[in-house]
């Protein structure tokens, strides 16, 4: 079964859990000793989807304001970006949707967006309704869910959003031996052989 | 006690002196002075027959009286002198060079008649000296022709004396008795006078037949023949022998030289330098000579045998230059002649080598081995040869007009024409360094001007048919100028980059030498012209420029009668401020400039050699001339190691087949590509030099930096392509087959091996040229490094945010007049030490390695101080990193950061490495923002962030 390679990009606010989600995704199945990560900065999942594997490299982002201007650097060359906020924050939604917008304009092409409302067990002190939420992802055609990072709510769910969302590999270019498929300057998906 | 045969033998000797001397008087000194009276050449040559004969009879009585001494010491004092201590037995091989001397003299005077000339006129006094002789000689004739006596005289005592020496030796020894000391003494001495005596008949017989065939031939093939020396060893009169295709009525063997006789004609072949093959045909055989070649039939096969046999003996004989002793053939082993000879000899036939002489070994007929040739017209040549032609390393001189001028060729040759390496210093001064083909300069080569030429340049790169052409660079010195870029017969023709002095540098089609239609130009200020100009940078036609404000100027240009630029134009003002990335870090030549295709010449030598199964023979012509002195220091250092008794290709293949585990492989390509002796190093030590001679120097420059870049990384690849092409030959030599490498693999091997091993050797020219195109924001960042490291640790954590709790405050180690505000430079010290070190290495991947190690220096402050272990998100971990990377202050960092990402293995794209270089890399720009550099307050910094 081919691997792909499938770079993610983590992003949003500082303090609305963008590594817990990571975190709880990846430590649920242990692959850390054929993967390292950099902390909970970089770490790598493998998935299986269709007759595919997906392994999502996921890259985290500094939140801090002032940082963002050195985002490009992570999102180029990504497959899809994670978008999180804070269910219990207005601010955090204001931001993701600057976000969305920069992606739109500088973002690479074709990249799936997720957008991840986290903290979705404090819903009772929620400020974002989950319908304003799930009306922007349709307009802008992105996944979303609300996840509990805390309670591992929809946290698989979310990345089984992007791997459907991840077009499969172009019949030709799967006919080539498996080898590395390349579009524009960075491969933003790749896949290998399985060994 | 003294033999009667002893006694007896003295009185011999006794006698023989007597005779010699009385022969001396009466003969020999009145010969002597009735020589010639007139100075013609024969005379003057009889003259020294004359004396030469004088001399040996000398000797010869010389040598009798000291016989005769020792005999008479032992007559006196037996006890003391034994048997050995008579001469003729002690020393016979000393009496037997003289006996010979004389009957060499004595024949030579015979052939030439020179006692017929002398008698000529002095008959009647002869007559009277005759009469005076005859008691002395008793037992000669005295009647007959005055010549006859003469000859008699001078060769009777001799002959009658060699008898009576062998019958009394042979008494003498009866005598002894056989286990007597001197039994074997006495039986040798009478070998040797009895050979001496057949030696005698043979010289005799010769000169004799010599004689007659003279009086023979007419006068004129006299002349040209005739030497005191020669000997006539076999005629085809008495003999009967044909030669063809060279047509001889008459074929004769002298002991120097075959002669063919046709008419006037005479084919005269010096014995050294013929040899003698076998025919099919029973009656015939074939002589190789340098420049002849042809059989000679005999009407049996006996006739054959004996003309075979003669010729054969005759050549070993003229070989070892003396006389067989004591008969032709008898002479030591070997019977056949060698093969192999060394001679000297001059061409004379129509040709390449009419009139010139070689010196050295022959085989069959053809210069072959070491040897020296030279022209009439001064060439020279000095090396070796195969059948006849240049073959292997020679050194060939040609002389200019004026003299002691000459070019000169230190070069490898294959069947007589230049091919392989080799330098060639030409007589102008100019210096060569490359491959030549078919004698020309062909391949990849450099060409070195005169130093003093008005105008130095030097070219590196490729030539065809001695001229240039294909890719290559030339740098003029005078006009401070480097053409990059493709040539046809030797002018710039086709893509080419230029790089000034000044620093400006364009891009543009050449045809015949000149720049043809459009090209770029880019100024030190980064503007950048579109159109035409001229060699001079004139903008003249039509064009455009981009200033780096983003301002256009597009028109067309002209060069004013006056200074200036003239221009009717439109000046667009209106575009934005392009990004100042992009304006300076224009790159030239990329694309245009195909780096698959750039140094094909340099692989060219290496291919050929790997596809002819790289044979030993033509190791030494591609690597140029290390080999033989780096293989002798290879086994002086590896004493004793029998690999190397093969020497040459077969230990380096032998070598290869051995590592397959990546480690070892990783060696053993390290010391491939570092060994003068291998094909790899020489390979990767050409590459070094072209890759110096376009990026060194006034190609230093930031516009190049792509064509550099892609250039080594293509070289990675070439050389693992030849790794391969040498893995198959070694493994075909095996009889095994190398199995094909997917891409994916080739790509891993490439960038994760090669280019590792390779790097180093282009990494100062590669990385100036990283540092040029950086500079800019390496000096922002330099601004924003010195602006940070004014704050004390603490104030600067604080500064960039980083969580209180993570402040490695247990590392602050205080004295008592301290406070832990102001200490600098303490905390998070170990991942900043490792972070520095960066520098130290050269391969992509270990710098990356330096990266994790930094991280995890980090990541373990980080839970020493938490007292748990941490994985640190990013939002944690960005303003650690920009603390760490302000106080390592690595210099340059922006190069570094950009070579590595050239540079590493696109395996790591999207994962850990790219990603901590990634982080690495936003640290350098965040530092170099412009509220990092110019120090502005925490208090300001807030107020940012909160709008």
């Amino acid at each position: 079964m081919a691997i792909r390679e499938l770079k993610v990009c983590l992003l949003g606010d500082t303090g609305v859990g963008k590594s817990s989600i990571v975190c709880r995704f990846v430590q649920d199945h242990f692959d850390h000793n054929i993967s390292p990560t950099i902390g909970a900065s970089f770490m790598t999942k493998t998935v299986p989807c269709g007759n595919e594997l997906h392994k999502f490299l996921i890259w985290d982002t500094a939140g801090q304001e002032r940082f963002h201007s050195l985002a490009p650097m992570y999102y180029r060359g990504s497959a899809a970006a994670v978008i999180v906020y804070d269910i219990t924050k207005q601010d955090s939604f204001h931001t993701l949707k600057k976000w969305v917008k920069e992606l739109k304009e500088h973002g690479p092409e074709n990249i799936v967006m997720a957008i991840a409302g986290n903290k979705c067990d404090l819903s009772d002190i929620r400020e974002v309704p989950l319908k304003d939420a799930k009306d922007y992802a349709e307009s802008i055609g992105a996944v979303v869910v609300e996840t509990s990072a805390k309670h591992a709510i929809n946290i698989e769910e979310l990345f089984q959003g992007i791997s459907r969302q991840i077009p499969p590999l172009d019949p030709l270019e799967k006919g080539n031996n498996g080898a590395i498929c390349m579009h524009g300057g960075k491969p933003p998906a790749q896949a290998r052989r399985c060994c | 006690m003294c033999s009667l045969e002893e006694m007896t033998l003295l009185r011999l000797e006794e006698a023989f002196l007597a005779m010699l001397a009385h022969v001396g008087s009466s003969i020999l000194q009145p010969l002597l002075l009735a020589g010639p009276e007139h100075s013609e050449p024969w005379a003057r040559e009889c003259l020294c027959l004359l004396q030469q004969l004088h001399r040996s009879s000398e000797q010869l009585q010389e040598v009798t009286e000291q016989s005769l001494q020792s005999l008479q010491k032992r007559l006196h004092q037996p006890c003391t002198a034994g048997l050995e201590s008579l001469l003729m037995l002690g020393s016979a091989d000393r009496i037997l060079q003289v006996y010979m001397e004389y009957i060499e003299s004595y024949t030579s005077c015979m052939v030439v008649q020179v006692f017929q000339q002398v008698a000529k006129r002095k008959s009647r006094y002869w007559r009277v000296q005759f009469g005076l002789l005859q008691k002395h000689l008793p037992g000669m004739s005295f009647e007959g022709p005055v010549d006859a006596v003469l000859a008699q005289a001078l060769r009777q005592p001799l002959v009658q004396h060699l008898q009576q020496c062998v019958l009394l030796l042979l008494q003498l020894r009866d005598g002894l008795g056989k286990s007597h000391p001197a039994q074997e003494l006495v039986t040798q001495a009478i070998t040797l006078y009895g050979n001496l005596q057949s030696f005698l008949q043979q010289a005799l017989d010769q000169a004799t037949a010599t004689q007659a065939l003279w009086h023979s031939l007419s006068s004129r093939l006299k002349d040209a023949l005739c030497t005191p020396t020669r000997r006539l060893l076999q005629d085809s009169q008495d003999v009967p022998m044909t030669a063809t295709p060279l047509r001889a009525e008459r074929v004769l063997l002298f002991d120097d030289a075959l002669v063919l006789l046709q008419g006037p004609a005479v084919h005269t072949f010096d014995l050294r330098l013929l040899w003698v093959r076998p025919r099919r045909h029973e009656c015939t055989f074939c002589v190789l000579t340098p420049e002849e070649e042809f059989s000679l039939s005999a009407r049996d096969p006996l006739g054959r045998a004996v003309w075979q046999w003669k010729v054969s003996r005759a050549v070993s004989q003229a070989l070892r230059g003396k006389k067989d002793f004591p008969v032709l053939g008898a002479g030591p082993a070997p019977s056949e002649p060698p093969a192999c000879r060394s001679v000297a000899y001059t061409f004379s036939a129509e040709g390449r080598l009419c009139q010139a002489t070689y010196e050295g070994e022959w085989c069959l007929a053809r210069p072959h081995g070491k040897g020296t040739l030279k022209w009439p017209d001064g060439r020279h040549h000095v090396g070796n040869f195969r059948w006849g032609l240049e073959h292997g390393f020679g050194i060939y001189l040609v002389p200019k007009a004026t003299e002691d001028q000459f070019d000169c060729y230190k070069c490898h040759w294959q069947e007589g024409s230049m091919c392989g390496y080799g330098i060639c210093e030409y007589g102008s001064e100019e210096v060569y360094k490359g491959y030549f083909r078919a004698g020309l300069r062909h391949g990849f080569g450099v060409l070195d001007s005169a130093p003093q030429a008005p105008q130095p340049f030097r070219y590196t790169g490729h030539w065809e048919q001695d001229q240039r052409s294909g890719y290559g660079v030339q740098e003029d010195s005078s006009r401070g100028e480097r053409y990059i870029g493709e040539w046809q017969a030797n002018q710039r023709h086709g893509l080419g980059v230029v790089v000034t002095q000044a620093g400006v540098c364009y891009q543009g089609t050449f045809q015949a030498d000149k720049m043809v239609g459009p090209g770029i130009l880019l100024s030190e200020d980064d503007s950048m012209y579109e159109g035409t100009f001229t060699r001079d940078l004139t903008f003249e036609g039509k064009g455009k420029i981009t200033f780096p404000n983003g301002f256009t100027l597009e028109g067309s240009f002209s060069s004013g009668a006056g200074r200036g630029l003239y221009t009717q134009s439109v000046l667009d003002t209106a575009a934005l401020p392009p990004d100042p990335s992009s304006t300076h870090k224009r790159q030239l030549g990329v694309g245009a400039l195909p780096v698959e295709s750039r140094w094909r010449g340099v692989y060219t030598p290496f291919w050929d050699f790997a596809h002819a199964g790289c044979p030993g023979e033509l190791q030494e012509a591609l690597l140029g001339f290390q080999v033989q002195s780096s293989r002798e220091l290879r086994r002086s250092q590896e004493r004793g190691s029998p690999e190397d008794a093969a020497g040459g290709t077969e230990a380096f293949l032998e070598d290869l087949l051995r590592p397959r585990q990546p480690a070892a492989l990783r060696r053993h390509l390290g010391e491939a590509l570092s060994a003068a002796w291998h094909p790899l190093g020489k390979l990767l030590r050409t590459l070094m030099l072209t890759f110096q001679a376009t990026y060194a120097g006034i190609g230093a420059n930031k516009h190049l930096q792509g064509l550099a870049q892609e250039e080594v990384k293509q070289h990675a690849r070439e050389l693992w392509a030849a790794y391969r092409g040498l893995l198959q030959v070694a493994l075909q030599h095996k009889g095994q087959a190398l199995e094909d490498e997917d891409a994916e693999t080739r790509d891993q091997r490439v960038h994760g091996l090669m280019l590792p091993l390779v790097l180093p050797s282009f990494y100062s020219e590669l990385f100036t040229l990283y540092l040029l195109l950086h500079e800019r924001e390496d000096g922002l960042y330099s601004q924003g490094i010195s602006s940070l490291s004014v704050f004390p640790d603490t104030k600067l954590l604080e500064l960039l945010d980083v969580h209180k709790h993570l402040w490695p405050l247990k590392d602050l180690r205080l004295t008592s007049n301290q406070r832990s505000s102001l200490v600098r430079d303490k905390c998070f010290l170990s991942a900043t030490e490792c972070l520095q070190k960066i520098i130290t290495t050269v391969d992509p991947r270990e710098k990356l390695e330096v990266l994790e190690k930094t991280y995890l220096e980090i990541e373990a402050t980080v839970s020493r101080v938490l007292g748990r272990e941490h994985k640190l998100p990013m939002d944690d971990l960005l303003p650690l990193l920009v603390y760490v990377v302000s106080r390592a202050r690595i210099q340059h960092l922006g190069a570094e950061i950009h070579l590595i990402r050239d540079m590493m293995d696109p395996v790591h794209t999207g994962g850990r490495y790219d990603f901590l270089l990634t982080a690495l890399e936003s640290c350098y720009q965040h530092i170099q923002k412009e509220d990092v550099r110019l120090h502005r307050l925490p208090g300001h910094w807030d107020l940012r962030d909160l709008r």
